[in-house]
């Protein structure tokens, strides 16, 4: 019944190798039929992107739970807020939660000596219940969903410049200016959101589509498992399997959620 | 019920792509041609030895004297070291403009067919003085820098007009002259430079070797 959810993270082997700490970060929030999704991939580029990565998140997380004593506070839940003002709503909500994370990492940043792009990392999540999604992205990674009946939807392209290695980052001049975000007036059953080291193997770069047998048996490990938290060997051994090795060695974070009436 | 594994989608790798464009005028016969060809054979080795380059790097190589695309982009399996004849002018103005219009026609293929890619190199080598009006040429390589459209390295071989060079070259990377004929450091240079590229992830610029085999023209 209700939201099932895991959120793991992995180190690349090309971070292993080189002694460099696992620079992703993610992490999920369940209350009622809300569910809260967020995740990061540090710069690779910057001395203290897993400290970022981690500050973004949490931060962001926070914001996010916040705004629903917000919300309370003027009689409504996320889930009674009309559905026309929903757009509106969730994107001044995300707006205001970067701003809040870039506070977070600049004070970060002053407390250290160190400046804000050595904290650089991507940010991507969502908002959802049983009846919408809300989402935003800034620089790449993926969130797909899945209506019931449909088939898997990639919500954002991936915010990349010309060049494989670049991307924009939560810290930069253009983040809020080139953050995506969108509304979906319907509900999803499956959502799944991750950063860049898993698109090679999920999204097919030729027409951008998520490749469906990728994400159908992860949906399937979390109809037939209870309590995922409890319950992570499957995702474990994915993430750390020498096949997933062999096609990407950069750090995988896989936050999942399965919404259900009737799974166990 | 038992869960499968997730299938993977068989994405093209990340290409990276690298102009060679070699000075073929007649004062490069001899010894100079010579080491020029034995230079690329290391560079072939060397990549050959590092699976992600092997999978990612793709060159294309553009003689001049006169302009002559000698080899299409190929990966570093498929690259045969042409055998250089060298002869004629040295029209290193056209030769430029051929290797950017060559890179601008590669990206397209690439976004086409949905595959992403590093910025681009140019290198060129020349022993001479541009025999042709080369001040677009260099206005168009500047731009191109500006622009992050690729990026330019031009090496002076001994004889070369490095006066011209220098204002051919973008101010933030000057012309590198050879030591002698070293094209063989020069190439496992280029080599090792590419790997990094070919390798690296999100962020910006990374660090490049240092420059052992010549001095960096200031």
């Amino acid at each position: 019944m209700g939201w099932k959810t895991i959120t793991r993270c992995v180190c690349g082997t090309r971070h292993q190798h080189q002694h460099i700490p696992c620079q992703d970060h993610g992490a999920e929030y369940v209350r009622d039929s809300l569910v809260i999704g967020v995740v990061a991939d540090g710069a690779g580029s910057a001395p203290y992107a897993d400290i970022g990565a981690t500050l973004a998140v949490n931060t962001m997380q926070e914001y996010l739970q916040a705004s629903e004593k917000w919300l309370q506070s003027h009689q409504h839940t996320w889930e009674t807020v009309p559905l026309s003002a929903l757009t509106d709503v969730t994107y001044k909500c995300f707006i205001k939660g970067i701003e809040t994370v870039q506070t977070a990492l600049r004070t970060e940043a002053k407390r250290n000596d160190w400046t804000i792009e050595d904290l650089a990392c991507t940010l991507l999540g969502f908002l959802a219940t049983p009846h919408w999604i809300a989402a935003f992205q800034i620089g790449d990674g993926f969130i797909v969903a899945r209506s019931p009946q449909h088939s898997y939807k990639l919500l954002f392209q991936a915010d990349r410049g010309e060049y494989a290695n670049q991307t924009t980052f939560v810290t930069s001049d253009d983040a809020i200016p080139s953050m995506q975000t969108c509304a979906v007036i319907e509900p999803q059953q499956f959502i799944c959101a991750s950063t860049d080291g898993l698109e090679p193997v999920a999204i097919r770069r030729q027409d951008k589509t998520p490749f469906p047998p990728f994400f159908q048996p992860l949906e399937d490990y979390l109809v037939e498992t209870e309590n995922p938290n409890k319950n992570d060997d499957y995702i474990m051994a994915f993430l750390h399997s020498d096949r997933l090795n062999q096609r990407t060695d950069d750090d995988k974070t896989l936050l999942l959620c399965r919404h259900s009436t009737t799974d166990p | 019920m038992p869960v499968g594994l997730p299938e993977f989608v068989d994405n093209p790798e990340n290409r990276c792509p690298v102009i060679l464009l070699l000075d073929t005028s007649s004062s490069m016969v001899g010894q100079p041609i010579q080491a020029l060809h034995r230079g690329m054979r290391v560079f072939r080795e060397d990549l050959q030895r590092d699976t992600q380059a092997v999978l990612s790097v793709e060159v294309a190589i553009v003689s001049f004297g006169p302009v002559q695309l000698v080899q299409d982009f190929v990966s570093i399996d498929e690259l045969v070291p042409p055998i250089l004849e060298a002869e004629g002018f040295t029209p290193t103005g056209e030769a430029i403009e051929y290797a950017i219009h060559l890179l601008e026609q590669r990206k397209q293929q690439y976004k086409e067919s949905g595959i992403q890619y590093y910025r681009p190199w140019i290198f060129l080598i020349t022993d001479g003085a541009p025999t042709d009006k080369w001040q677009a040429a260099a206005r168009r390589v500047r731009e191109g820098e500006d622009n992050h459209e690729f990026c330019f390295f031009a090496v002076g071989v001994e004889g070369a007009d490095m006066e011209t060079l220098h204002q051919i070259a973008p101010p933030q990377r000057p012309p590198v002259r050879l030591n002698g004929l070293n094209f063989q450091e020069m190439f496992v240079w280029l080599s090792t430079s590419m790997k990094r590229v070919s390798s690296s992830k999100v962020g910006g610029m990374m660090a490049l070797p240092p420059v052992g085999w010549g001095e960096v023209a200031t």
